[in-house]
């Protein structure tokens, strides 16, 4: 790792959370029950450079699109606080909202669904800059043209047609590009290949990388394939339950995962050359809801490692390295300290 | 328990199926003329084999899936055979077929969701199709369904749940339990695992694993993820573009593919790293797979192929049969480890972008 200054803060999260309300039954309703509140996203603290493209794991139901359409300011927060270049636009409404939209984008998994059948390639890159009134036509039109230039998709033969002549790989990119054309800091990145096949998937990656070295970009990459943050991400943050459970270096955090539930995560990617000695433990049932979860660790009710501390005291997220942070009772010294049936796991690294 | 231990002798005595398909081809009738999904293709599973079948989405693996169980549109061309213990059971009636289908078939869903009846509780819908095919009381069928819940890690007394109150894992095992239930000789897998989390997928597919090293079914795993076919199968097909490029043992094809479409595949395909190791960077095939309503003359994968001749271009290389060692449908075989080599260069892949 080269050791230059560490480049500005552009997207900042510090206790973010975002609960919704649960539809209450009409009988709950009648009897006067306060409807029950779904903790989708429950304190997360987190912080992308310029530069920087950060890794967001976790499986479905984790909380991490919650996250990521909270950043975007998609969904407002609940508690917590949102911080763009260092001002606080965790509750701003109107024109100071219009603007922050234009800053940070998002790219959503399904590009079959996204781009607007009607409209042509150019006329779906050239939409939000209608919205956000910029430029006069010509002006328009050599933005549009930047934007797919930069994902690599020829201007002058593409401009005209429709989004059901092009394959999902550069219906993805134009989706991209729609994304580029308000020359945003930040970018959240919601699942952006899943849907797209394995052999052009590394094209869409490989503009994301390039992106956020050349134009400077934040990107926030949210993906249930861990294999492919490893490519791209500087960072990588893990969430279970709304939660983050584990943050560090995308190597650290890929090659050597210390909470429970990311060395399951790890050890559950099949790999191409077979490892008869890949440990699996078999975890016991499914993710917990989030209108029910559990005392404690919230992982405790699956972790093959719980003792009664992890059932009763929540974790906090402690460092157990520079830049890595893990939320774990078997991590944290002064838990271990008082409680000697916590048998740390060991690491896979070793 | 006597009927149940006769029941289950009776269905313990079914031998594991031996499939051959040869030259199947299978054209989709549309508007605009017919779009041929599956062109000569021919693979065999030995009795107790695992064949992993791999493509990606429109390589029509699925529709191979679906001729075999009866299950194409009324009016979609089919030609070829499909030996299942020697008969041909491709263009059966469908009386014919429904002495096939879940006896000699079962076939594991990608969708648990839509697979399954939603009013009807899990432990009816697999009684049913015990009943349906074997002569035995309601209540042996029932425990039956129970001890099929037990192998795919499922407590006996949920069967009287409903899917709705399953959740997707769990969905995925009942499914699993139903298509065991009658010991069928062949298992279908198609894509069992592409709609569940990380873990849960993980935990299926061992599931799925000990089942066949228990029972020694005979296995046919569709899927899109070579790595799962590397952990599973013991032979592996590859697919494009509805043809077989690749086929053989699954270490040999992956280790040294001889086709490069395989070789791409695996460059393309996200690896961990492993702690002080540089990485290959992922390289992606440039180009899109080519129209099957009009397929190219020559190889279908040419257009995307960085050793493309005007060979290539002009006559399509030899189908594959259904040889056992590893055979790849390209005309530049015997260059393969001079082209395997090159292939993992990203600027091989790279001179034709789009």
């Amino acid at each position: 790792m080269d050791k230059t200054p560490p480049s500005p803060t552009v997207i900042e999260a510090r206790d973010l959370k975002t609960h919704f309300q649960a539809r209450s039954s009409l009988i709950g309703a009648l009897a006067g029950r306060q409807p029950r509140a779904i903790r989708a996203l429950d304190g997360v603290d987190l912080a992308i450079r310029r530069n920087e493209i950060y890794g967001l794991v976790g499986e479905s139901g984790s909380g991490k699109s919650t996250l990521g359409m909270s950043l975007v300011r998609m969904y407002e927060p609940t508690g917590g606080e949102v911080h763009y270049n260092g001002e606080n636009i965790t509750h701003v409404h109107g024109k100071a909202l219009k603007d922050y939209r234009r800053a940070a984008q998002i790219i959503f998994q399904d590009p079959y669904s996204s781009l607007n059948p009607r409209l042509t390639i150019g006329q779906i890159i050239e939409e939000p800059l209608k919205i956000h009134r910029i430029g006069d036509a010509a002006e328009r039109q050599r933005r549009v043209e930047k934007a797919l230039e930069l994902v690599r998709i020829p201007a002058e033969e593409n401009l005209h047609r429709y989004p059901s002549d092009l394959s999902g790989g550069q219906r993805q990119r134009v989706a991209i590009a729609r994304a580029l054309v308000l020359e945003p800091q930040f970018i959240v990145a919601d699942e952006p290949v899943s849907m797209l096949d394995v052999s052009i998937q590394a094209s869409v990656l490989e503009i994301l990388d390039d992106l956020s070295r050349d134009l400077g970009l934040a990107v926030l990459y949210i993906s249930h394939d861990i294999a492919t943050v490893g490519y791209i991400c500087s960072h990588v943050a893990v969430m279970y339950l709304g939660q983050i459970v584990e943050e560090g270096t995308a190597e650290d955090i890929l090659t050597a995962p210390q909470h429970p539930y990311t060395q399951r995560l790890m050890a559950a990617i099949p790999s191409i050359v077979p490892d008869e000695n890949r440990e699996r433990v078999e975890l016991k049932g499914d993710v917990p809801s989030p209108l029910d979860i559990p005392p404690g660790c919230r992982f405790s009710s699956r972790c093959p490692y719980a003792t009664e501390l992890c059932t009763t005291v929540e974790p906090q997220l402690v460092p157990t390295a520079e830049a890595h942070r893990v939320r774990c009772h078997l991590y944290d010294a002064e838990a271990v300290a008082t409680h000697p049936s916590l048998e740390p796991p060991t690491s896979q690294a070793a | 328990m006597g009927a149940l231990a006769k029941l289950n002798e009776r269905l313990r005595a079914k031998p594991a199926a031996h499939m051959l398909v040869e030259r199947l081809s299978i054209a989709y009738q549309t508007p605009r003329g017919p779009f041929r999904a599956v062109d000569d293709v021919s693979f065999e599973v030995a009795a107790g084999a695992t064949l992993g079948l791999v493509g990606e989405s429109g390589c029509g693996k699925s529709t191979v899936v679906k001729s075999l169980m009866g299950l194409l549109p009324e009016g979609t061309s089919v030609s070829g055979r499909a030996l299942l213990n020697g008969t041909d059971i491709l263009g059966l009636s469908e009386r014919a077929l429904s002495d096939v289908r879940w006896t000699k078939i079962a076939l594991i869903t990608q969708s648990a969701m839509n697979s399954l009846d939603p009013v009807y509780c899990i432990g009816d819908q697999i009684t049913e199709s015990i009943l349906a095919h074997e002569r035995v009381s309601k209540a042996v069928a029932w425990a039956r369904a129970e001890q099929m819940f037990e192998i795919v890690g499922l407590p006996g007394s949920r069967l009287t749940e409903f899917p709705h109150q399953f959740s997707g894992g769990m969905r995925q095992r009942a499914v699993i339990a139903m298509a065991l239930s009658l010991n069928a000789g062949l298992l279908l897998a198609d894509e069992p695992t592409t709609a569940l989390d990380p873990i849960m997928q993980d935990q299926i597919m061992s599931r799925i694993r000990s089942i066949h090293a228990d029972m020694r079914r005979s296995m046919i795993l569709v899927t899109h993820d070579i790595a799962v076919v590397a952990e599973t199968c013991e032979t592996i097909a590859v697919m494009y573009a509805g043809e077989v490029v690749e086929a053989g043992p699954t270490a040999q094809v992956l280790q040294n593919p001889r086709h490069p479409y395989t070789m791409g595949l695996q460059n393309a395909f996200p690896k961990l790293p492993v702690r002080g190791q540089s990485r290959m960077p992922l390289i992606s095939i440039p180009g899109t797979v080519p129209n099957l309503l009009h397929p190219p003359v020559g190889c279908r994968f040419a257009g995307r192929c960085p050793f493309a001749t005007d060979l290539c271009r002009s006559e399509a290389p030899a189908k594959l049969s259904n040889s056992i060692s590893q055979s790849a449908a390209c005309h530049y075989q015997d260059r393969a480890s001079e082209f395997r080599a090159i292939a993992q260069k990203a600027s091989t892949w790279r001179h034709k972008d789009g």
